[in-house]
């Protein structure tokens, strides 16, 4: 209790002399001096708002996508349009599919002048495939041979079986089953495969709030974080990759990321995440500064297994052709998303946009007789949606198209937060669900493993899985070109709309707004390519 | 004792909270069941809740108040998070102070009067307006519009950080401080002794500012002492409109993640502080009422 009386004591003198010396307690008790106040900002630097930042440590971190992607030069990166092109790696090649070797580019370093070698990578995904480490992006190595031993209170091994060092800058993955989308695996998103230096095993804890990488950026100095204070990043000037255009990169951290916009609108921030509702007001506000960038992502709505009502596949179409996506976009999100027209977001390559067909079109006549052919829908329908996200109104929406044009009696319902809709969803208490993915890498494969196997961590949604498609999506994934693969994954989409287990909805875009410094913002997956941004 | 009662009462019922605590702090994060299992053994979870309270008070015995599920100190979280809620909760205080008291003085003095009521139909009108409503159109007129206070956050420090936020929980506390002391003062100036000291001839100014004012103050006083604990508090609403990362924020999120340490930790903390306040209520008294003063002295 010491350090608290102290506070309070001091709190409660401050108070009584309050009146004849306010400054001075304000000053010695209130000040808490934000880390980035002290660095000077040249004219090159930009500030950008986000949210609250949990870990810093890449495979251990949940919401610091966005601070690690300057920090940290990936593998493989994949652009705006698709376009995937070698980072931190000269060449990943396989012949079988199965085992993969990588040729890291000689004479890159760590901002702490280590050499990146094929050891930051083997000892930084061991350390997080070891289950009892508990990092967050464990999962990430899971298609690595040898990951399922690491798993569980007292594994069998501690190294990852499937990882051999070559020499110095030559390194080998072998993988539990052949997959060509492999290399995909080792773009910018998945954080878990980025490599750490040896000084960051030295004190992990320390590592977490002052992470070293081999990006662009490096961290000025380690972050408060329990002031919240900003995480200041400074160009790396020995970066071997490109060099970014700016000088520095100033991350605010926003308790409630609304406010971020407000700050935007003032001028303090340069660029700033917009939630979908606020698009109109974005728009006017920002004019060509609003930038919808194409996400990996995608809603749907799910169906409760348990409930027989929904056993006729006629009876999820016809609540699927009952929605006018394009209506629900332009009323509630100004038209910012993206009506859905297959099972995965256009963005990924060789998408088969429109596989869906009519049934995932608005036809309510056809809708209507489907349904009075499959003998109606008595009873109420519940879409069980996560409250306190700020999706009410879209779910109320969807809601009111099923209503209106089936006429029957569905009803939006909230859940009070995630954990109370996770509980509601575990207990069947629902007709239809909220459905979401997104994807960590450009590759058609991750929504379709996520949400259509059994143990994909998305099939809580779907509750979806079929050993037609299962075999159908390691084909696809083993075929030798990635073209090959782009036409498996169409049979995949076919054979899964085939049993219409879901009501695929939306795809998502990410609103951003810049300030008027900015030139240009290269992106990635729905995210700025913060250390390409180019200024006036 | 009261310590112990306390902490094991708060203990339990963030224990109590329905959902698991590893699913609430991971939030949206698609996360398989293994890794969930391996956090609750790392937070040593699936111990008795017995065990967990024991290892956590016999903790702060040795001075550690834990650590949140981020694995960080909660003292260090507490340490920097005070000092922004104290600085926004005193600047709002004073503000209420010498705004309320001098709209009260204002009132009392012109009693029936339109000023009177002008300023009663301000106060309790301005203060009806949701906080956060008037936290949007405050950042947007100062902040946007005219640019003098920044929009949101601490990198400015006090005062100007903290000027806007804490006028907009003043204005919440305004009605009640100015009638207050508006209700005392009338009945101060209609005194008998106020009487008398017009008939010597004391000058008005030295007969409000001396007599009436300081026995008109000590109602409002002691609903200001306790208005200090609960803004020490500090405020989740406020603190999230204008981004000040205080101690109200580190609570909500501590609760909504269902994170033991921090809420009993900062709750005991409170607790203290309102405690102190009280304190300060009986000090402030004697201090403005001699007889208080005397009575005590001769006990």
């Amino acid at each position: 209790m010491k350090t608290n009386r102290t506070t309070a004591v001091m709190s409660a003198s401050c108070a009584l002399a309050l009146t004849l010396a306010l400054a001075a307690c304000g000053g010695g008790g209130g000040d808490p001096a934000p880390t980035g106040s002290g660095t000077p900002s040249a004219d090159s630097a930009i500030t950008v708002g986000i949210a609250t930042v949990d870990h810093l440590t890449p495979g251990n971190q949940e919401t610091a996508y966005d601070v690690l992607l300057p920090l940290f030069a990936p593998l493989v990166s994949i652009d705006e349009t698709g376009q995937v092109s070698y980072v931190q790696a000269e060449s990943i090649d396989s012949s079988d599919g199965i085992t993969w070797t990588v040729k890291l580019r000689d004479g890159w370093t760590f901002h702490n002048g280590e050499k990146v070698t094929a050891d930051s990578y083997i000892n930084a995904w061991n350390h997080a495939a070891y289950g009892p480490n508990a990092w967050i992006n464990n999962f990430e190595l899971a298609p690595i041979a040898g990951y399922a031993e690491m798993q569980g209170e007292a594994p069998a091994a501690e190294a990852l079986s499937g990882l051999s060092k070559v020499d110095d800058t030559t390194f080998t993955v072998e993988l539990s089953v052949a997959d060509r989308q492999f290399p995909l695996q080792l773009s910018d998103a998945q954080t878990a495969f980025y490599p750490m230096p040896a000084a960051a095993f030295e004190d992990l804890d320390a590592y977490d709030v002052n992470p070293i990488g081999n990006g662009p950026f490096q961290m000025t100095e380690p972050w408060d974080v329990a002031g919240q204070g900003d995480i200041v990043l400074a160009a790396y000037p020995d970066y071997a990759g490109d060099k970014p255009a700016i000088s520095q990169i100033n991350y605010k951290i926003y308790i409630d990321i609304a406010t971020a916009y407000t700050d935007a609108l003032a001028g303090t921030l340069d660029v700033a995440n917009v939630a979908g509702s606020k698009t109109a007001v974005a728009r006017e506000d920002f004019g060509d500064r609003f930038m919808p960038l194409d996400a990996p992502s995608v809603d749907w709505l799910g169906f409760n297994p348990d409930d027989p009502r929904f056993d006729d596949i006629r009876v999820r179409q016809a609540l699927s052709m009952a929605i006018d996506r394009e209506a629900v976009n332009d009323a509630i999100f100004s038209g910012s998303q993206v009506p859905a027209t297959s099972l995965t977001s256009p963005n990924m390559p060789g998408n088969p946009d429109g596989i869906c067909g009519e049934y995932c079109e608005f036809h309510p006549d056809q809708a209507k007789e489907l349904l009075a052919q499959a003998g109606g829908l008595e009873g109420s329908v519940e879409v069980l949606f996560v409250g306190g996200w700020g999706q009410e109104d879209m779910f109320e929406a969807l809601a009111t198209q099923l209503s209106q044009n089936l006429g029957i009696e569905a009803v939006a319902t909230p859940s009070t937060d995630f954990a109370d809709f996770q509980a509601r969803r575990d207990a069947g208490q629902y007709s239809l669900l909220r459905g979401h993915w997104g994807a960590l890498y450009a590759s058609q494969q991750n929504t379709l493993r996520a949400a259509f196997t059994a143990d994909g961590l998305g099939n809580n949604a779907t509750f979806y899985s079929n050993p037609e498609v299962d075999a159908l999506i390691n084909e696809a994934d083993s075929a030798p070109t990635l073209e090959a693969a782009y036409e498996g994954y169409v049979k995949v989409q076919e054979r899964i709309l085939a049993d219409f287990p879901t009501i695929p909805t939306f795809a998502n875009r990410f609103l951003w707004v810049t300030s008027e410094r900015i030139d240009t913002m290269p992106s990635t997956q729905g995210s700025p390519f913060y250390a390409r941004i180019t200024l006036k | 004792m009261v310590f112990l009662g306390v902490t094991v009462i708060i203990y339990l019922a963030v224990f109590a909270l329905p959902g698991d605590p590893i699913r609430a702090f991971l939030g949206p994060k698609q996360v398989p069941e293994s890794t969930i299992d391996a956090l609750r053994v790392k937070y040593h979870l699936n111990d008795p809740i017995w065990v967990q309270y024991w290892d956590y008070i016999s903790g702060i015995f040795r001075g550690d108040f834990g650590t949140n599920f981020a694995g960080r100190p909660v003292a260090d979280q507490m340490s920097a998070r005070w000092p922004v809620t104290i600085a926004l909760g005193l600047t709002a205080w004073v503000m209420e102070i010498v705004a309320g008291v001098a709209i009260g003085i204002v009132s009392a003095l012109r009693k029936g009067k339109w000023l009177d009521y002008s300023l009663l139909a301000f106060t309790v009108l301005a203060s009806c307006i949701p906080v956060f409503v008037m936290g949007l159109v405050a950042q947007l007129i100062f902040g946007v519009k005219l640019g003098w206070l920044p929009v949101a956050g601490v990198a400015e420090g006090w005062p100007r950080s903290y000027l806007l936020p804490a006028a907009i929980i003043a204005v919440f506390g305004l009605p009640a401080v100015s009638r207050l002391v508006r209700g005392a003062m009338v009945e101060s100036l209609e005194a008998e002794s106020v009487t008398m000291l017009r008939a010597h001839g004391m000058s008005e100014g030295r007969i409000i500012g001396v007599h009436v004012l300081r026995n008109s103050l000590i109602p409002a006083s002691t609903y200001l002492a306790t208005d200090l604990g609960y803004l020490l508090g500090g405020s989740v609403i406020i603190e999230g409109i204008f981004n000040l990362p205080g101690v109200g924020n580190l609570m909500f999120e501590a609760i909504k993640a269902h994170e033991g340490t921090t809420v009993v930790g900062v709750a005991t903390a409170l607790i203290v502080v309102f405690l102190l306040t009280s304190l300060l209520i009986e000090l402030l008294h004697a201090l403005l009422d001699p007889r208080i003063r005397r009575s005590r002295s001769h006990v």
